[in-house]
């Protein structure tokens, strides 16, 4: 017995450790597995419901066609749903892609979403805050607040979801969990650039976390090497975000929510010209609604109706009243 | 030992059926665990398999999880769960091999050879007496990682654990949550286990 385990000790030693696979070759497969895993239990749950949906039809009838009754049908949560769409925009739940009908859309987990070279798209997730695309990005959902990023760029808005429904980006290259907060995510390769513009971000790549804080950007190379920058809220790099953003619906909302929600969508700071033109702002209802432009272009349209207006200065948004504007000489 | 084999063979198969089974309910832990299981094996597979080829490797197991995945209502235990995924990851191998046209140029490895066991032994000779015993480390390498790779549950953790980094039994048995007298179980059985699948190659 004790020469057995010298020999298997001698083998086992001269062997050395067995070799671990590359983190990225971790993370790409287990993305791709996970959506396969994803899907096969979804179309066995649709399999099993469609099953007990002709078991009660034959029940029912058995039953000798007194009671009508309907059966089981299959349900599935939704994650998200469309609201913008912009040029080319496709889905996919097998390997057929086709153009993404018209909004709104309802998305349930497993469902694939591209954007072509000129596409953009926009949705709100089911528990709140939004989710954007850019051009030739690719995403799926996967579960309540779990979203798989398989290339390109997305936007992360977790406004209004409650602490306890993080969202988490999965991405070949790492995952990034949110900390309350917005942010964009850009997939190339297997190098990720994170940049942070409210709250807080965590990314767990190869066994390692980072958190980037609000202003911040982190780029992780292909090689693992991270380099840190700054951005500010307002930088026109986030104008591809904005452009696109869903608006929530404002009729019968006080003016001061719209207002709020452009100064965040744009990344400034807001301030009143005084305690009275805040009061305003908030006794305004507004009605009616305008979809499809970009925020400040739909805070205009909404305000032209009321004697108050917006003047952008540098990082800050100032409302003002007609009645106090100064008069022109 | 034929029995206890056979008895161990068939209470890993009952687990293996049992993950399968909670997989195929949407068990998101249960898909966690077996990958956490069989990737960094498949991958060192799939790697021997295409002689060397760590991009093609990570493509065929990406394949080899996407198929399995798609036929794992087909699993029905007459074999470990880690071996019917390697019998598809030999199958995404040879598919990759036709669609780069090299159908002859398989990688025929030393543990599918009829004198592996020879080859193993000689290792045991001093280095000196061997013509190229460069070539043949890296084999036997190769073929030790191959079985442990294919040990059931962590025995192949337990024995790089024990003669790798040195682990006293103590050290493994906390490591596991398990009693000492349990761990130093759990050592034997894996080492004979480790010793009948090297010898099985013959």
């Amino acid at each position: 017995m004790e020469r057995e385990a010298d020999i298997v000790e001698s083998l086992i030693r001269n062997a050395g450790r067995r070799v671990e696979p590359p983190d990225d070759a971790y993370q790409a497969v287990f993305v791709a597995a996970h959506a396969a895993f994803r899907e096969k239990t979804a179309r066995r749950r649709e399999r099993f419901w469609g099953l007990c949906a002709g078991a009660a039809a034959v029940l029912v009838i058995a039953v000798a066609l007194v009671v009508q009754r309907t059966p089981p049908v299959a349900t599935q949560s939704e994650l998200a749903r469309a609201e913008r769409l912009v040029g080319g925009v496709e889905t996919a739940t097998g390997d057929l892609w086709r153009p993404l009908a018209a909004t709104p859309v309802r998305l349930t987990a497993g469902i694939r979403i591209r954007t072509l070279a000129d596409g953009r798209a926009a949705f709100t997730l089911a528990g709140g805050g939004s989710l954007r695309l850019t051009a030739d990005t690719e995403v799926m959902f996967d579960a309540p607040g779990r979203l798989y990023v398989q290339r390109g760029t997305i936007y992360v808005d977790t406004q209004g979801r409650p602490a306890s429904e993080r969202i988490e980006v999965v991405t070949p290259a790492g995952t990034a969990r949110d900390l309350g907060t917005q942010f964009e995510l850009r997939l190339a390769g297997s190098a990720l650039r994170l940049r942070v513009r409210e709250g807080a971000v965590v990314i767990d790549r190869g066994g390692h976390s980072l958190t980037g804080q609000a202003g911040e950007e982190i780029s992780i190379d292909d090689f693992g090497s991270v380099q840190r920058a700054t951005i500010a809220p307002d930088d026109p790099a986030w104008q591809w975000a904005e452009a696109i953003a869903p608006m929530p619906d404002m009729d019968g909302q006080p003016a001061s929510a719209l207002i709020a929600w452009v100064a965040r969508e744009t990344g400034r700071r807001l301030r009143y010209e005084s305690p009275l033109v805040e009061q305003r702002a908030a006794s305004v209802i507004l009605h009616g609604e305008v979809r499809h432009l970009a925020p400040i272009d739909a805070l205009e349209a909404m305000l032209a109706t009321t004697d108050l207006w917006v003047e952008l200065d540098g990082d800050a948004m100032e409302v003002r009243a007609r009645s106090q504007e100064p008069t022109s000489p | 030992m034929a029995t206890a084999s056979n008895s161990l063979m068939a209470e890993l198969i009952h687990v293996d059926r049992a993950l399968a089974r909670r997989i195929l309910g949407g068990d998101d832990e249960a898909f966690r665990e077996l990958f956490d299981r069989f990737f960094p094996r498949l991958y060192r597979f799939a790697v021997a398999h295409l002689g060397g080829d760590r991009d093609a490797a990570q493509d065929v197991v990406q394949q080899t999880f996407c198929n399995a995945i798609e036929r794992l209502d087909s699993y029905r235990g007459e074999a470990a769960l880690y071996t019917w995924f390697c019998q598809i990851c030999r199958n995404a191998c040879a598919d990759h091999f036709r669609r780069n046209g090299r159908g002859g140029a398989r990688v025929v490895l030393l543990e599918d050879q009829p004198d592996a066991r020879a080859i193993l032994e000689s290792l045991a000779a001093p280095e000196s007496e061997q013509p190229e015993a460069g070539a043949w480390q890296a084999q036997v390498h190769r073929v030790v990682v191959a079985t442990l790779d294919a040990l059931p549950g962590r025995y192949g953790d337990v024995l790089e654990w024990k003669y790798i980094d040195g682990l006293s039994v103590r050290e493994i048995a906390g490591r596991l949550s398990l009693g000492e007298k349990a761990a130093e179980s759990l050592l034997t059985r894996a080492r004979t286990s480790f010793r009948e699948a090297i010898s099985g190659m013959t």
